[in-house]
């Protein structure tokens, strides 16, 4: 073997080795947080009626899932898989409210950086509805389009949305002068500033934005779920509640925070590595 | 053959944008650069220079006086006349290679062109290697070496550049002054080069005009007679011709230096 394939093996050993040292600095808090819960179950520290056995939990996915009658089932959102549903019913929205808000966020919040008529129209509604809290609109929200999809739908648009337009709008103000007087200088038109300047420029924002949407959405969707979803991961945690079903309350807990943290995992840390660490926007802590 | 850019009656007011006072920025500045000349404007700081390029490149509106390139009235930017901003103003989203064929793929140029030009103008600059290195991984002489190319490849009528060499250290200024010159050899294209720096004013300039203290006036123009071969700096620093133009430029700059804190 030549020395460099050898070194280049020792390179791969060497970012393998990094990259399992960060997963496990990673998943140290939550080794902490099963042992600690695992020594509450051996102990008897508190009472199993307000702490479930790590077991129960596990389990519990699974008895909610038995009656379903297989892949197709579970995938029309039959009532007969109830995890599935659940699950695919909270993503489902979250999909839907981030492929309709955070574009349309984004892109008005450019236009109203860009323009001050377009942000003297545009602010004062956006401050507004921020200073409602999402969960706010929930009673109205059920008066309007009824428990449901609509809803759920409507409370989550609301915050993401907002968010994104304030972001996007800051960021386009934040981008220095010159880059715009670079592209108009070179034959650019307003539309190729707004591509090839505010919309990379603003990313940083951009960025930050998305991760508050889904951050603050998530939070708004369950609440919407609870009071006004007739399912999904919010509905399941308030039914089981009402019905002293704690494990299946913590399942409904501990599946929200993994769906999150894979959210941000595998879309939105790449999303920014693949921007603004490359281009030198943001720097990162070692 | 009329000159490449005319300049007639060109004055200027601006509010200023705290006090809202107006500023009297140029007074009837009146001059021609002719085809492939290099003029170097120069003067003290605050007696219009950049005013007078953003209104060349079109960035700032003008309403009294007329100034036109090719005979065509300046109203807005255009790809006719390109920019090299002071800051270092290459998009920090862009690769090197992408910065440069910017002006080429805004106007919409073939792919096959734009590859052969960008090419031409990394060397030209001599950024070989860094072809896929983003702005931020520069240095500064390298960040405004691509800022040239970026807006030569893009092939404007007129070069517009605005103290571009102010922000590197001493070292790298000098180098990229020889560099300008073999470029302007290369291209023979008609620049127009703000500066504060008299040396850098005489080194690069077939003519150098004197701008007076606020508001700024066309003072005086000084011809360089040195053929731009014999330009580099181990030979200029002993060339009897330079000296006595920058002797020149030197003394009219400090006339107005010296009216300015008077005032």
């Amino acid at each position: 073997m030549s020395m460099a394939s050898t070194l280049s093996v020792n390179i791969q050993k060497r970012i393998g080795r990094q990259r399992l040292r960060k997963f496990f600095l990673g998943s140290i808090p939550f080794l902490i947080l099963i042992t600690v819960w695992h020594l509450n179950e051996v102990f008897n520290w508190l009472e199993p009626v307000f702490i479930p056995k790590v077991s129960e939990v596990w389990e519990a996915f699974f008895i909610l899932q038995e009656d379903c009658e297989g892949f197709s089932a579970a995938i029309a959102l039959d009532q007969s898989c109830m995890m599935s549903t659940h699950i695919l019913s909270s993503v489902g929205r979250v999909l839907l409210a981030s492929i309709i808000g955070l574009p349309a966020g984004i892109a008005l919040g450019i236009f109203a950086g860009m323009s001050r008529p377009i942000s003297k129209v545009l602010e004062p509604i956006g401050i507004f509805a921020n200073s409602i809290s999402g969960i706010a609109w929930i009673p109205l929200a059920i008066v309007w389009f009824g428990v449901g999809w609509m809803t759920t739908l409507f409370i989550m648009l609301n915050t993401i949305f907002w968010l994104m337009f304030f972001n996007a709008m800051m960021g386009v103000r934040s981008i220095a002068r010159v880059y715009e007087q670079s592209v108009l200088t070179m034959g650019g038109s307003r539309w190729d500033v707004i591509t090839n300047v505010y919309l990379p420029g603003a990313m940083p924002s951009i960025i930050s934005g998305m991760r508050m949407s889904m951050g603050f959405g998530w939070r708004a969707l369950i609440a919407a779920e609870m009071i006004g979803g007739d399912s999904g991961l919010g509905f399941m945690i308030f039914s089981s509640a009402s019905e002293f079903k704690i494990e299946e309350v913590f399942l409904g807990v501990i599946i929200i925070s993994l769906i999150f943290l894979a959210t941000d995992r595998y879309c939105l840390i790449p999303l920014e590595k693949w921007t603004v660490h490359r281009w030198g926007l943001v720097w990162k802590p070692h | 053959m009329p000159a490449k850019l005319v300049i007639q009656d060109l004055t200027h007011h601006y509010p200023d944008e705290y006090t809202g006072e107006s500023v009297h920025a140029l007074e009837k500045i009146n001059l021609k650069v002719e085809e492939g000349e290099l003029v170097t404007v120069v003067g003290p700081s605050g007696c219009g220079k950049s005013t007078l390029l953003n209104i060349l490149a079109g960035l700032l509106p003008y309403r009294e006086g007329l100034v036109t390139v090719d005979g065509v009235k300046i109203e807005g930017p255009g790809s006719d006349r390109g920019v090299v901003f002071q800051e270092h103003a290459i998009l920090p989203w862009r690769s090197v290679s992408k910065n440069i064929g910017h002006g080429l793929e805004l106007r919409g140029a073939p792919v096959e062109e734009r590859k052969q030009k960008v090419a031409a103008f990394i060397k030209l600059v001599g950024l070989e290697g860094f072809e896929d290195k983003y702005p931020h991984e520069l240095s500064g002489g390298m960040k405004q070496r691509c800022a040239v190319a970026r807006t030569l490849c893009a092939d404007p009528v007129v070069m517009l550049m605005d103290e571009p060499f102010a922000a590197v250290d001493a070292q790298t200024r000098i180098t990229l002054q020889e560099e300008l010159n073999r470029i302007a050899i290369a291209t023979k294209k008609t620049i127009i080069f703000i500066t504060h720096a008299v040396d850098e004013a005489a080194f690069l300039g077939d003519r150098c005009f004197v701008f007076s203290a606020r508001p700024g006036r066309l003072k005086a123009i000084v011809d360089i007679n040195i053929a731009r071969e014999k330009r580099i700096w181990s030979e200029m620093n002993v060339d009897k011709e330079f000296l006595s133009s920058r002797d020149e430029i030197l003394r009219l700059v400090r006339e107005e230096v010296n009216v300015a804190i008077e005032e």
